[in-house]
């Protein structure tokens, strides 16, 4: 069976490329807030160590809340496209028991090797993080670097284990039911979304808004003018990600929606239009991070744009709170910008097969081109506007508790700049993961 | 007035690598189809069959030889050119079926004339797919149809653009013999009331024998024709011919 796993490794080079930058990726800017909380829990003064741990599992909480949500998504997006392989295998005699294995083993050494790597960029880079504390007199400049392989561990773990997770959800799905059925579904990528995968999504939008609620009813009236950011500040992130676990739907309800209108725009639009509604868990791996990457982004920046206009710049706390915002914005966008190109990449390497078929029938590579562009600018439009509502629960709640009212005082050209770069960015990753495949043309047989 | 086979190839050779490992997949073909012909190209595994007919469509380039669509020389075109050769002028069914998985039958019928440009003509697709018995089934995703169904709705998307040659490539490969008989018999058809020139690859001699004139190829020559072909005496032939081929081989 491992043999077998190594030569599928090699097969799909490029969407296990993008699991391995994900992964890799994750564990470094998880590993390197750990390391701040491991040097927390050592020799320091009770602030520092409050600084610390404040830094180390606040902040390097939600990256990992973001992180795992994109390792899982990317994997998702690996194990899916196996669907077809899968299938083959059933019909030949593989057991579903062989065929997760299989899965598993492949996502094992992908997800185990870059972790580890990751997890070795980490250390340099707690390190860098620490300096940067210090020199911004956040922590007091006795305090020693304390990273290591205890951090550095659980990291690996909490990485490996999210993505063997991912793994086997998918692949349990993907290996269900009998041989046969299992080709059906892959070459329709259609299917429907799992029950609890719904209700987090759910639960996790309910408790972003409930967060924003509570920021307008209570913490906005509190003596600490920064009660209301701590609760209304990861509200749009929240609910971000629980639009994303959503992504499949409501890719598929928005873009049946606007599906007649973009159809109409030629063959290249009637095209994508039909591919991201009848197939939306193909493009939802590619919505998920452009919602998170909108909403983080737009969410935050604004935030800290309130605060500084509010009370931010004259108050004591205000340049530490805000290095820290500015420092998740940062993080959030940076990884989720790699996720969307990566994830893009991992898709459209997958459906090779599907778009020779169109070359073979009369399209021209521009064709072919601008219908994967297309497909990207829906799903960047969708993404955008998804993401731009997310931010929302962070946005007017804190307006409204620093007085600014429901819409913010100034910077609201922020938004848009997000959504610009955004859509920007979507198209670009769906351009060079086109151009990566090569010609389409040659033989068939 | 002169009519010109609809396709013609004139000392068609392929050849893959070179030195002492160069396979030689075609080694000069000379082979006419006149306008509402059916012919069907048989031979031994790895005697060219395919290679045959991706030159013909302009997915492989020719070491050598020319290729004549209706008359005109398509050798030199340009990948562009290529293109439009094989969205108005050629018509492909092949063993796998080949749809695409988010379309519906009607959608999947109607792309070739999307992608050419032109509006997709609702009526003539629909009598499409009705000639093809699938009038019912315009809106099923190919997933929700039977491989036998797939391969009909691919046949009436070859013909939608009404194209000077339809290349088949082991149409009935992937398919029991009711259907088969079913997709044959479709083909054979559309050559009849449609005057369309299908040029089709098969292993099967009954599947030949649906055709007018039955080509072999051995080794990448022609090494044989049978006009008027019957499932028995295309049997004979293949048998014989595969003895052939074992003397060469020996
Ligand atoms: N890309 C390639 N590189 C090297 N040799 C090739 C390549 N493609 C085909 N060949 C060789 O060319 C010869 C003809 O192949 P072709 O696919 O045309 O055979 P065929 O008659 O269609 O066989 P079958 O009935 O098995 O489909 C074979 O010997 C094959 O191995
Ligand atoms: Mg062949």
């Amino acid at each position: 069976m491992t043999g077998l796993a190594w030569a599928s490794l090699r097969h799909r080079v490029t969407a296990n490329a993008s699991t391995f930058v994900s992964v890799l990726l994750g564990a470094a800017l998880i590993g390197a807030f750990a390391t701040l909380a491991q040097t927390g829990a050592g020799e320091v003064s009770a602030d520092d160590a409050e600084t610390l741990r404040i830094m180390g599992i606040v902040v390097g909480g939600w990256g990992s809340a973001i992180v795992l949500f994109s390792v899982a998504s990317t994997l998702g997006i690996t194990v899916r496209q196996r669907a077809e392989e899968v299938g083959l295998l059933r019909v030949v005699g593989a057991t579903p028991r062989q065929v997760r294995r299989l899965v598993l083993a492949e996502a094992a050494v992908v997800t185990g090797v870059a972790a580890v790597l990751g997890a070795l960029v980490a250390w340099p880079a707690g390190f860098v993080l620490l300096a940067l504390l210090r020199n911004g007199g956040m922590v007091s400049d006795t305090v020693e670097y304390g990273g290591g392989p205890a951090a550095l561990a659980v990291t690996v773990v909490l990485v490996v284990l999210t993505g063997l997770l991912a793994a086997a959800v998918t692949a349990r799905r993907t290996t269900g039911g009998p041989a046969t059925l299992a080709i059906a579904e892959a070459r329709s990528g259609a299917g429907r979304m799992r029950w609890w995968r719904v209700l987090i999504g759910l639960l996790l939008v309910g408790y972003g808004v409930a967060m924003a609620v509570v920021t307008i009813t209570v913490t906005a009236h509190d003596s600490d003018p920064y009660a209301a950011m701590s609760t209304s500040g990861s509200s749009s992130i929240l609910v971000g990600i629980g639009l994303a676990t959503l992504s499949p739907l409501l890719l598929r309800w928005l873009s049946s929606a606007c599906a007649p209108a973009v159809g109409r725009t030629g063959v290249v639009g009637w095209l994508a239009a039909w591919n991201t509604s009848r197939r939306p868990h193909l493009l939802g791996a590619v919505l998920a991070p452009v919602i998170v990457l909108t909403a983080g982004a737009a969410g935050v920046l604004m935030l800290v744009g309130i605060d500084h206009r509010t009370i931010g710049a004259g108050h004591p706390e205000g340049d530490t709170i805000n290095l820290l915002n500015n420092l998740v914005t940062g993080m959030i966008v940076v990884f989720a910008a790699v996720v969307v190109v990566n994830a893009f990449a991992a898709v459209v390497a997958g459906r090779r097969a599907e778009l020779q078929r169109l070359r073979l029938l009369g399209a021209t590579p521009t064709q072919v081109e601008r219908s994967v562009l297309a497909e990207a600018g829906i799903v960047a439009g969708i993404g955008v506007l998804l993401g731009l509502v997310a931010s929302l629960a962070t946005v007017v709640p804190f307006a409204v508790a620093r007085d600014e009212g429901v819409v913010p005082d100034g910077q609201l050209w922020l938004p848009v700049l997000v959504a610009v770069a955004t859509v920007a960015l979507t198209l670009v990753a769906a351009r060079s993961a086109v151009r990566r495949l090569g010609p389409l043309t040659g033989a068939v047989r | 007035m002169t009519t010109h086979p609809a396709l013609e190839v004139t000392g068609l050779t392929r050849t893959y690598g070179d030195g002492p490992n160069a396979v030689h997949a075609l080694a000069g073909v000379d082979l006419a189809f006149a306008p509402g012909s059916f012919t069907a190209v048989m031979g031994p595994s790895g005697s060219g069959k395919s290679t045959f007919l991706n030159c013909a469509a302009g997915l492989e380039r020719p070491s050598a030889g020319r290729v004549l669509v209706d008359g005109r020389d398509v050798t030199e075109d340009d990948e562009d050119a290529r293109t439009r050769l094989r969205r108005e002028r050629l018509g492909f069914v092949f063993q796998g079926f080949h749809l695409l998985p988010y379309l519906t039958a009607e959608q999947n019928v109607g792309l070739p004339l999307r992608l050419a440009g032109r509006r997709s003509d609702r009526a003539r697709v629909r009598g499409l797919l009705e000639r093809v018995g699938l009038a019912d089934r315009a809106h099923h995703l190919p997933t929700a149809l039977s491989g036998g169904q797939q391969q009909r709705v691919a046949i009436a998307r070859a013909l939608v653009t009404e194209p000077a040659v339809l290349l088949a490539d082991e149409p009935t490969g992937a398919l029991d013999t009711i259907t088969a008989h079913e997709v044959l018999a479709l083909l054979r058809d559309s050559v009849d009331t449609l005057g369309q020139t299908v040029v089709m690859v098969t292993h099967d001699p009954v599947a030949a024998a649906y055709a007018d004139t039955v080509v072999f190829l051995v080794d990448g020559r022609v090494a044989g024709r049978m006009d008027g072909p019957t499932a028995d005496a295309v049997a004979g032939q293949l048998a014989h011919l595969d003895q052939l081929t074992r003397v060469v081989a020996s």
